[in-house]
């Protein structure tokens, strides 16, 4: 849906700059997971289009290690709601960011829950690991430990 | 006004490193310009016709003297002496170089100013009524809110790449001034609490927002904006840029469906990690104090020997002020709608002046009105005409406030790559036509406003009289709408007649403008009443030359 915006290979790292292998497990696409995962044993990943409700996966987190929540174009935002709502629920297993996934995604990623990512980028590792650090503040709660400004001046004038 | 503290300075600091070394891969090469539109859009840099602009937010339009100086400054260095007062509030300075960019974006920040998401499918600059903390029909400052609004919506995580813009304005007062009907979401407080209006907007198909929630509690506001932001991000169009935003999502759901989808979105959340407890709209609020107002006693005799001595004061201030909480002040409009000028233009110059007359007379304060102009929100009477007479001395004394040549006017061709056809020169063509002050007193209350394409910038559907610059094979074309309004009473203007080429619309503006004097009840009926009253249709004729 949009032009291609990085001339680089992706490569998947996750937060803390490590690139990745194939960690093996068996992918399955959204709507044979929400058929089939009730009757399924073990622990699969799950790919996520924009349009597709995560919430219909809630009941079976249990056998979920890994979404990979799509972003066709980096215009297209469905892909941060979803995550939150997914971190929302409660669930902890990886949040793998795939498709359009740019280095000045990376941030809000991270604040949306997201921990690994499929990165084109020229140097994913060192990109991933300076865009937790690109802003000192956030100004609102989401998915990640970060405190939101007006707690942290509570904090201050307690 | 509010002011940074340390935590606010982190964040502009960090956002203008960004945005420093994004300018960098792109002047180095690293980034093409495709991948670099997005990043320098969410810093509110445009690349139009001739140059790069820059856009930058006035938030709610509240702007300090120090910081209209800073404007000032820039343009003078970096610009060619002129910046543009938008209808966001904001400023848009036209001819800017992308190299230096990084550079006026931390002269800025020195003075807590930046243009983020002033661009970009992200939450906008929340506006609010320019007479807010003035107005004696008011119940509450609604800035406050606005600033709560603008922090939360900052850098926001989850709505960074929304289907489209968004756009919030917030009112606290009997008489819309802040447009809010036409808005993505607007917001009424009322003593009840927030009355929640979604779904509003111009463009190429304007509608008027509906009220989903009445008495919201200001504590749990931040949580339902961001459910009825978070069900627009998943649910609102994204296969058509301009069927995408939230009007199309709530039409096509109907108010009542997308009502309950919010509801049920909002009740999934933790309100206590999205709402800060009441302490920091506490602590916003301390930062809007009414200013120690003069208890100067107002000579109305003084004051009347003036306004005969100078005819030209006297229309001012009948025009130019607005009634104040206090009796001994008022408001003041500077206009910024001189005969023939571009609409919303200021020079360097005037800045400075405007910025003086701030700190002398206006007790530190300027706001910019989304009909671009700007406002001193309390101004003694007693130093009406000492004011006057040094805004007239730098042509800021035009005495038209809400009248007829006090248009609105998008850029248009002359600068956008998205217009059709040119405003700025018809604007300034209608102005001269009614030149005449006695002719533009008698006519009286009457907004006109245009828009150089179908986005919409010049809000034309809410215009009593609204003008729509259109490409005909080639040639522009303008279609008259009447009956807009973007008040309590808000309405969506209808075209009425054919189109006409640009040399035919002045005169269709002065034919309606006399119909109306004849036409009116007696000298108090407003144009938009009459209008209302008889129906458009009563009007249309007037459009067209005589044959």
């Amino acid at each position: 849906m949009s032009r291609p915006n990085s001339s680089y290979e992706p490569q998947l790292v996750n937060r803390a700059g490590d690139v990745l292998g194939d960690d093996g497990i068996e992918t399955l696409d959204f709507d044979r997971a929400v058929a089939e995962l009730d009757g399924l044993n073990g622990s699969y990943a799950v790919r996520v289009e924009p349009a597709q409700d995560v919430r219909e996966l809630l009941p079976y987190l249990e056998h979920i290690a890994r979404f990979d929540i799509v972003f066709p174009g980096y215009r297209d935002g469905r892909g941060y709601s979803s995550a939150r709502i997914l971190r929302d629920a409660g669930y902890k297993g990886a949040l793998r960011a795939v498709g359009d996934v740019l280095r000045d995604q990376v941030f809000i990623m991270l604040r949306c829950g997201f921990d690994e990512f499929l990165l084109k980028d020229r140097t994913p590792s060192e990109t991933v690991v300076a865009a937790a650090k690109r802003y000192s503040v956030t100004y609102q709660s989401a998915a990640d430990a970060a405190t939101p400004v007006w707690a942290l001046r509570r904090a201050g004038a307690a | 006004m509010y002011q940074y503290d340390a935590f606010d300075h982190a964040f502009i600091r960090d956002r203008v490193a960004d945005f420093s070394d994004q300018v960098a891969r792109r002047l180095s090469g690293e980034l093409t310009e495709d991948q670099f539109k997005p990043l320098r859009l969410m810093n509110g840099l445009y690349l139009q016709l001739h140059a790069y602009m820059l856009r930058i937010a006035i938030p709610y339009g509240l702007l300090a003297p120090r910081q209209m100086r800073r404007f000032a400054h820039i343009a003078r260095t970096y610009d060619r002496g002129f910046g543009h007062f938008t209808t966001r509030t904001n400023l848009q300075f036209h001819w800017i170089k992308l190299a230096e960019t990084p550079q006026i974006l931390t002269e800025l920040a020195e003075v807590e100013m930046h243009s983020l998401q002033t661009s970009g499918n992200c939450i906008r600059n929340t506006t609010s009524d320019h007479f807010a903390a003035a107005a004696k029909d008011e119940f509450e400052d609604p800035r406050p809110w606005c600033e709560l609004i603008r922090q939360w919506s900052s850098n926001h995580p989850e709505f960074s790449f929304l289907p489209r813009k968004f756009k919030i304005a917030i009112t606290a007062a009997v008489k819309d001034r802040a447009a809010i009907r036409l808005h993505d979401i607007g917001l009424h407080l009322t003593p009840q609490g927030f009355d929640v209006y979604v779904g509003g907007g111009m463009g190429r198909t304007p509608a008027l927002a509906h009220c989903i929630r009445r008495g919201l509690p200001g504590s749990r506001l931040l949580g339902y904006l961001e459910a009825c932001l978070r069900v627009y991000n998943r649910y609102g169009r994204r296969d058509n840029s301009f069927k995408a935003r939230i009007k199309i999502l709530v039409n096509a759901l109907g108010p009542d469906e997308y009502k309950r989808q919010v509801e049920a979105e909002w009740a999934t959340m933790d309100a206590s990690r999205i709402d800060p407890p009441s302490d920091e709209i506490e602590r916003i609020r301390a930062f809007f104090p009414l200013p120690d107002l003069s208890d100067a006693a107002f000579d109305a005799a003084a004051h009347a020997r003036a306004e005969t001595a100078d005819p030209g004061f006297a229309r001012w201030v009948k025009n130019n002020t607005h009634p104040h909480k206090r009796d001994n002040h008022v408001s003041v409009t500077i206009s910024l709608k001189p005969i023939g000028g571009t609409p919303g233009d200021a020079s360097a110059d005037q800045m400075d002046v405007m910025a003086d007359m701030a700190e002398t007379y206006g007790y530190n304060e300027l706001r910019i009105t989304h009909e671009q102009n700007v406002v001193l929100p309390h101004v003694a009477r007693a130093d009406l005409y000492a004011l006057y007479r040094r805004l007239d001395a730098a042509g800021l004394g035009t005495a038209n406030a809400g009248k007829i040549t006090d248009i609105i006017c998008c850029p248009g061709l002359d600068y956008c790559s998205l217009a059709n056809a040119r405003s700025i020169p018809l604007a300034q063509e209608i102005s001269r036509r009614f030149e005449d002050a006695r002719l533009s007193d008698k006519i009286g209350d009457l907004q006109i406003k245009m828009s150089g394409c179908i986005n919409a910038c010049g809000h034309h559907h809410v215009g009593h009289i609204g003008i729509l610059g259109v490409d005909k094979q080639g040639v522009e074309f303008y279609q008259i709408l009447l009956g807009g309004r973007a008040d309590e009473k808000a309405a969506l203007g209808v075209i009425t007649g054919k189109g006409l080429p640009a040399e035919a619309v002045p005169g269709a503006v002065e034919r309606v403008a006399q119909l109306y004097l004849k036409l009116r009840k007696d000298d108090n009926e407003p144009f938009i009443d009459t209008l209302e009253r008889l129906g458009r249709e009563a009007f249309a004729e007037a459009l067209h030359e005589p044959a």
